[in-house]
């Protein structure tokens, strides 16, 4: 079976009482439902079932202040609560497993060793909700987490845990494992819910929002992975106790993606308002910037997150505190790059992927990443001309905000940070038609 | 029939768990994409009647999602992950290494047809750069050594 | 059947209103309405690409952004529902430089070749351009350009179906096309492929874009990327005026505009003249193209004159010489009485009144009738089916309906904007659609149910409804002992077991119609062909009256001809209503009382050699009248038949004087839709050649005959206008009705149902004249099942030979995979077919043997 390399900080979770996601993340037994059970899994659920109402649950959740892990930080408890409850109309549950946004990959490390985690949070979080047949959506080329899902869940049917009239409570409830083609748009929540439908993955217009008229037009809630898989915690040790971690608006653990020039890259599970610097260069964490070259930019929360330079990142990892700098939180994805990259490569490779991903539908989207495309490529090849700044600054303000999905903002907020932040950069690049640092990056 | 006997049952257990028939389409591509390593129109039409939903609609998710390729590639399809976290790490000296080791370019198939090379957005790997994807398996953490063992690995097997 | 859909939670509000100011000025609209259509409303112009008023808006193109105080971004207002107290501007700078960006987007990689495309001049984009100022690109790359293989240029003109052209470098990706075709039209051939800035728009693979709306892409197309070759290339836009007109090929009467260049006298292309309480603006192929039979070089031109045998050309004067002449002797001779006619129920009135006086008032016989096509009808103009055709119907009372019932009609072969309107009820609004047919049709897509039952079962479906609504105390008590007396079988299981339906289905059914507040329940050309529509009709009566439907909806037999109803109205009938009859009598001072033929009746009469002498004005019968060699042997029989026609036919062959009869589009006129409503016709072209319309012919025949029944055209006009006033509803009967179970007469080794339509792109005998329908279809087939097919051991398009106790046909096989079961469906409009030689008058339903043709 199929095991991520990649670094995590279970050692110290397992050891720090409010670390909960990565206790036993690094218990190769961990997937199995006997050891996930002995492990203290699905108490949780079984605690909900036997005594709590929907009502109570979601008081409890927004009680913790758990806030959205896939890159928006919506409160999650609030979202619960749109679902009307006067509706005849069946509810669902899609858990937001698409992970596309470069960068991250954090949902797969906890679909891959504690499935049983995220099952026990989503079949809370449809208990809260009254839904009866609930979704994960995961990315396509995640066919080892497909794997890892499909089995914890036949387990969980097996052990009564998922099905009908579950531990004798009467609650019905069925789960669907349902694998995505290649796109990244269909992480955004109404794209995913256009691809269960078997439609092409393109966002919808909001309104309705998903908990009004979501999946098959019935009320919807879309949550990320982690967020499900921090229900379960919440539920046994309590709301107030998942709101004493974190900062005073940013609650609880998130864990953060740790990739590009560093040591240690991995995945690590800490506190809200962690200091980005610390988890970059602590021995523990990041290690420091790998072959101790220069640090050049950070971007914070996911490709689509706008870069923050050397001098900012004495910073917390919180919504909050990333929005002052002018960042965001995003998914928690943070790539740190070194002084021999150049911007314009940086922003080329940006592009391309948005581009590449762009579903379409609206007009600024679909021909302005093109556009920007186009111009971004000739000034990296050194053929930019005077005024492409300006015309790149320009085109981006005519798709910021004004797309039918964020995926148009995704694209442009990088683009202006990087000129922004590092302009003589651009302007060397199209009047000396070559890069001002040699990008040259050799694997291994 | 092109979809075996097999895939066809698979297709239609899939299908039976959703509420509506359309949400079907993409399972069905992937059990077509599994069997077969492309999904093109006669895979569409063939899907169409299975799952019992028009023919345009297969095709319009079909070619949406980058996943299934239109015509057979090589028995083992390499997917370099070329996004910004692998590219920090080499991940344009990966793809480079892997054409001059295999003799194509990138967007070929080797000669014998038992590899195609590609490459691709960003997998998931990010703080195991560079990466590649073979077929449905991940390789992370890559270097050259690691690449040379894998290639021949697979060319033996094969 | 329609998988079960979730609907939106639909509360039961009454029309809530609200307030809010766009650009300055206040105004109020109900609940629900967008910010666009508010504006519309106050007749502030919101340029769009991608919103269509009949279709869900997706904010895609963008172009429709206002500034809204309060929200930061700039909104589309074709998806941004209006709020209390919004303050709106749809012209500030913002705005402005927004639409301008989209503009500037939309052309980054949109050709401008508007010299050589199409549309130009009538082209949003161009419009939009212009409007927003841009001049100048400062997109400095290639543009992008699909090139197919074996295609050089980067014009990338490809035939995505018989009438349509798509140049994917032109699409700006709207998704219009797309949307309507599956939203508004149920249609599956035509889609969008890739993502992204590639993404494209294309037929279905490996099919074609000929479904029978088809034409509809190229009219919502905002740019030329879908062009028909109807009017590619033929004339820019701004060289033609045009003409407002409706269909004459459909009930509807759709709204359309004729588009024509004066001095050629010709006609380059029909669009349509939205019209929301009739057509919502679509137009069925047969409507956009059907305008080409026009135009046919084919066309008569010159009367003719049966000379030694042989039909030669002959002048005007000539013929009605010949006419006045033959006429009057057989007048003279034996009595007007001798003398029937037969019309189309596609003339205008005028020329339908004109041909009714000239028969009644001129040759004092009631033997006239304008419905050449159907076996057997009632000659009482208040029999039950009589009645229930003359029930008010209205298009748009569909919208609101929560029940619709369509019985015995296959709606996209006979009303096919009836059934977008169902379609859009569906989409909108929680709508319940059963199909109830003797085969499964397409239109039953959006059905709730679908109900097939045995060919000839129609009374005992009905009975079984009612009887299921009976068992399940459904209705009221008293009505139901009532009932229940005068029906048979008596119960509900039996009732579903002989017509072969579900008992379950007709549950749901009465549920349905108990529970419905709007039901809107018709019928179609099934049951008014039948020949027990009288019973059919009474059994709808019975169901009408224990569902209390009086006061909840509409219940009508749908007419099927441009003016079906006119011709009713005017009492084209041998026997015409009692109220008529008396206005017509003091109108012309005369009472017209003699004895009256029915079609049938009258070829029997001729056999008989009771009427001598007939006159034939646009209809066809030896190609639709059931039995070809009875209507052969009846028109040859004749001493002197005139037919007056837009081209030569199997029934002009026979005639002893020809005469050019001008088409709808050639002169003004008026028709009565489905709904009863009265629409004018214009003039777009002079009549081709000598032809004259209907009722000029009838002057001329008049002045022929040296008598003096009418004045003046306007006289005509005055006296049609006073007989449209008459009440023309004869009411249902308010008693219960006695229906058991007609016997249907199955001949033995003849007993495949046999069902004759309208192909989906044509409409009587006419439009295969027109190279357009031609191009979707122009060769007849006979449609089977799968089923049938694989018994028969025939392929698509092998032949086959179809048989019954009194003639056959050859036909090529059409195999589908909406008919299911045992039932062979036959068009009727190719001259080739001979459909008429192997339908039989007196049956119920036809019945043929199938077999496969060895070669
Ligand atoms: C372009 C785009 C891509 C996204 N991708 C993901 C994703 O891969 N995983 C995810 O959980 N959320 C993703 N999101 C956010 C989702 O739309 C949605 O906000 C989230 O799933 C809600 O879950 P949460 O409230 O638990 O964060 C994406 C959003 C956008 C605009
Ligand atoms: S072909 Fe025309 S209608 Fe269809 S998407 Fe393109 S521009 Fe819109
Ligand atoms: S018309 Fe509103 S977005 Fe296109």
């Amino acid at each position: 079976m199929f095991y991520s390399p990649v670094i995590t900080n279970a050692a110290e979770a397992a050891g720090h009482k409010d670390l909960h996601l990565f206790k036993y993340i690094e218990d190769p037994q961990q997937h199995k439902i006997e050891t996930y059970e002995a492990h203290g899994g699905y108490k949780a659920w079984k605690k909900v079932l036997k005594g709590m109402s929907a009502d109570q649950v979601i008081e409890e959740v927004k009680k913790s202040g758990l806030r959205g892990r896939g890159g928006a930080g919506f409160p999650t408890g609030m979202k619960w609560g749109f679902v009307p409850k006067a509706s005849t109309k069946p509810r669902y549950l899609c858990c937001n497993a698409d992970e596309s946004e470069p960068g991250t990959c954090k949902d797969r490390v906890l679909m891959e060793r504690d499935p049983h985690g995220v099952i026990e949070g989503m079949a809370i979080s449809a208990y809260a909700i009254d839904c009866h047949l609930m979704f994960i959506y995961i990315r396509g080329e995640f066919d080892h987490c497909r794997e890892r899902m499909e089995q914890a869940m036949d387990e969980a049917y097996a052990r009564g845990h998922l099905g009908k009239n579950i531990n004798g409570s009467g609650y019905d409830l069925e789960m669907i494992v349902h694998t995505g083609g290649g796109a990244y748009i269909c992480g955004e929540e109404t794209a995913l819910l256009n691809s269960i439908e078997g439609e092409r993955g393109m966002s919808r217009m909001r309104p309705p929002f998903p908990a009004i008229e979501g999946l098959y037009a019935c009320p919807t809630i879309v949550n990320n992975v982690e967020s499900l898989a921090s229900v379960p915690h919440i539920i046994n040790r309590g709301g107030d106790w998942y709101a004493s971690l974190g900062t005073e608006k940013s609650k609880g653990t998130k864990i953060f993606s740790l990739s590009g020039h560093v040591k240690r890259p991995g995945n690590y599970e800490v506190e809200m308002g962690f200091n980005l610097k610390k988890l970059i260069f602590d021995p523990e964490y990041g290690g420091g910037m790998l072959d101790d070259k220069k640090l050049k930019g950070v971007i914070p929360g996911g490709a689509s997150t706008p870069f923050l330079t050397p001098d900012m990142i004495d910073v917390g990892l919180d919504y909050e505190a990333l929005q002052t700098v002018g960042s965001m939180l995003g998914s928690g994805a943070i790539i740190v790059i070194n002084e021999d990259a150049c911007i314009v490569w940086v922003i080329k490779k940006l592009i391309h992927f948005f581009r590449h991903e762009s579903c379409g539908k609206c007009t600024p989207c679909r021909e302005g990443t093109g556009w920007l495309e186009k111009i971004i490529n000739r000034i990296e090849l050194g053929q930019g001309q005077p005024g492409d700044i300006e015309k790149i600054e320009d085109v981006c303000g005519n798709i910021l905000g004004r797309t039918i999905c964020p995926l148009g903002d995704a694209a442009v907020m990088p683009i202006q940070s990087a000129i922004k932040q590092w302009r003589d950069e651009w302007l060397y690049h199209i009047e000396h038609k070559k890069c001002m640092v040699k990008t040259n990056f050799e694997f291994k | 029939m092109i979809l075996t006997e097999t895939s066809v049952e698979e297709i239609k257990e899939k299908a039976a768990k959703y509420p509506r028939r359309k949400s079907a389409i993409l399972p069905a591509l992937t059990v077509a994409y599994r069997q077969l390593g492309y999904v093109d129109e006669e895979i569409y039409r063939e899907v169409s009647k299975v799952i019992g939903v028009p023919n345009v609609e297969i095709a319009e998710a079909a070619t949406f999602y980058t996943m299934f390729p239109k015509k057979p590639r090589g028995k083992y399809l390499i997917q370099v992950c070329h996004n910004i976290s692998c590219a920090l790490l080499g991940a344009d000296s990966l793809i480079s290494y892997l054409e001059e080791k295999l003799g194509i370019n990138k967007g070929e198939t080797t000669e014998d047809n038992l590899f195609t090379l590609i490459s691709v957005e960003c997998l998931g790997s990010c703080s195991t750069a560079p990466m590649m994807q073979i077929n449905h398996d991940f390789h992370e953490n890559l270097t050259r050594d690691k690449v040379d063992k894998i290639l021949a690995g697979l060319k033996a097997k094969a | 059947m329609a998988e079960a859909t979730a609907k939106k939670d639909t509360p039961e509000i009454a029309e809530q209103m609200v307030t809010l100011t766009i650009d300055g000025k206040e105004v109020s609209v109900p609940k629900g309405t967008t910010v666009l259509q508010a504006a519309t409303q106050m007749g502030i112009h919101v340029p769009t690409f991608c919103w269509h008023p009949k279709l869900k808006p997706v904010g895609a193109c963008r172009m429709c952004y206002v500034e809204v105080e309060k929200m930061p971004k700039l909104q589309v207002s074709c998806a941004l529902e209006a709020m209390d107290g919004m303050v709106v501007y749809t012209d500030s700078d913002t705005v402005k430089q927004g639409r301008k960006a989209i503009i500037e987007f939309i052309l980054l990689n949109h050709p401008l070749d508007c010299p050589t495309c199409d549309k130009g001049g009538e082209c949003d984009l161009q419009n939009l351009t212009f409007a927003h100022g841009v001049d100048d690109s400062r997109f400095d790359f290639q543009k992008y350009r699909f090139v197919d293989e074996g295609m050089t240029t980067t014009f990338d003109d490809k035939r995505i179906g018989p009438e349509i052209v798509l140049n994917r470098n032109r699409c700006i990706l709207c998704y219009k096309c797309v949307r309507a075709n599956k939203e508004a039209f149920g249609e599956y051939d035509l889609g969008v492929y890739e993502r992204g800035n590639t993404a494209e728009i294309n037929s279905a693979p490996g099919e074609e874009v000929d479904n029978p709306y088809s034409g509809n892409l190229v009219e919502i197309c905002p740019v030329g990327a879908l062009t028909n070759s109807d009017w590619r290339y033929k004339i820019r836009v701004w060289l033609t005026t045009t003409t407002p007109s409706v269909c004459n090929y459909s009930s509807s009467g759709t709204n359309i505009l004729f588009f024509k260049e004066e001095h050629k006298n010709k006609i380059y292309r029909v669009t349509s003249r939205p019209n929301d309480d009739i057509d919502d603006g679509w137009l069925a192929d047969v409507t956009r193209y059907g305008y080409q039979v026009v135009n046919s070089p084919d066309r008569l031109k010159k009367p003719l004159i049966k000379k030694e045998g042989k039909q030669v050309e002959a002048s005007w004067k000539e013929a009605l010489d010949v006419i006045g002449k033959r006429f009057g002797e057989i007048k003279a001779k034996l009595g007007g009485v001798c003398v029937g006619a037969l019309v189309a129920p596609s003339l205008d009135n005028a020329s339908l009144y004109a041909a009714s006086r000239l028969m009644r008032t001129a040759f004092e016989s009631n033997n006239i009738d304008f419905r050449g096509d159907y076996r057997m009808l009632p000659d009482n103009p208040e029999s039950p089916f009589m009645i229930l055709a003359s029930q008010p119907f209205r298009i748009a009372d569909i919208d609101d309906s929560d029940v619709i019932v369509s019985f015995g009609s296959d709606l996209v072969k006979e009303h096919q904007n009836e059934y977008l309107r169902i379609r859009k009820a569906c989409n909108f609004s929680n709508t319940s659609v059963f199909s109830i047919n003797p085969y499964a049709v397409k239109s039953a897509d959006v059905a709730r149910q679908e109900l097939v039952y045995k060919p000839g079962t129609e009374e005992i479906v009905i009975n079984g409804i009612c009887l299921a609504a009976i068992e399940d105390d459904l209705v009221d008590r008293n009505l139901a002992v009532g009932l229940k007396s005068r029906i048979a079988p008596a119960a509900a299981a039996e009732a579903a077991r002989l017509c072969g339906v579900e008992i379950g289905a007709l549950r749901n059914v009465a549920r349905a119609l108990s529970e419905g507040k709007k039901v809107t329940f018709f019928t179609g050309e099934i049951i008014t062909r039948s020949r027990e529509r009288d019973l059919i009709a009474t059994a709808l009566f019975n169901l009408r009256k224990l569902f209390k439907m009086e006061s909840k909806g509409q219940m009508a037999a749908l007419a099927r001809y441009a003016n079906s109803k006119g011709a009713e109205k005017l009492g084209l009938l041998p026997e015409p209503k009692p109220a008529l009859k008396s206005k017509l009598t003091s109108i012309w001072g005369h009472d017209p009382d003699c004895p009256a033929n029915i079609t049938d009746a009258m070829m029997a009469q001729i056999k008989k050699e009771e009427i001598k002498g007939f006159f034939i004005m646009g209809a066809n019968p030896m190609m639709l009248y059931p039995d070809r060699e009875f209507v052969k042997e009846g028109l040859e029989k004749l001493e002197f038949l005139v037919v007056c026609d837009l081209f030569e036919t199997e029934t002009t062959e026979l005639a002893d004087v020809v005469l050019p009869l001008a088409s709808w589009a050639e002169y003004d006129g008026y028709y009565v839709n489905l709904e009863g409503k009265t629409q004018k016709a214009l003039r777009a072209v002079k009549p081709m050649g000598e032809a004259k319309p209907g009722y000029a012919i009838v002057n001329s025949i008049v002045a022929a005959l040296k008598t003096e029944v009418f004045q003046s055209d306007e006289q005509i006009h005055s006296q049609v206008k006073e007989l449209l006033k008459l009440e023309s509803v004869i009411p249902i009967p308010d008693e219960f009705g006695d229906v058991h179970p007609a016997s249907d007469d199955r001949g033995g080794e003849y007993n495949v149902a046999l069902y004759v339509i309208d192909d989906p792109h044509h409409s009587g005998y006419l439009t295969e004249k027109a190279p357009s329908l031609a191009n979707f279809v122009s060769e007849p087939y006979i449609e089977i099942s799968f089923e049938v097919a694989a018994k028969l051991k025939v392929e698509q398009g092998d032949s086959v030979r179809v048989e019954s106790e009194i003639g056959k046909v050859i036909l090529p096989a059409k195999i589908s995979e909406h008919i299911t079961n045992e039932v062979a469906l036959l068009p009727r409009n190719f001259a080739s077919t001979g459909v008429t030689s192997v339908m039989m008058r007196k049956r119920r339903v036809d019945r043929v043997k199938l077999s496969r043709v060895v070669e």
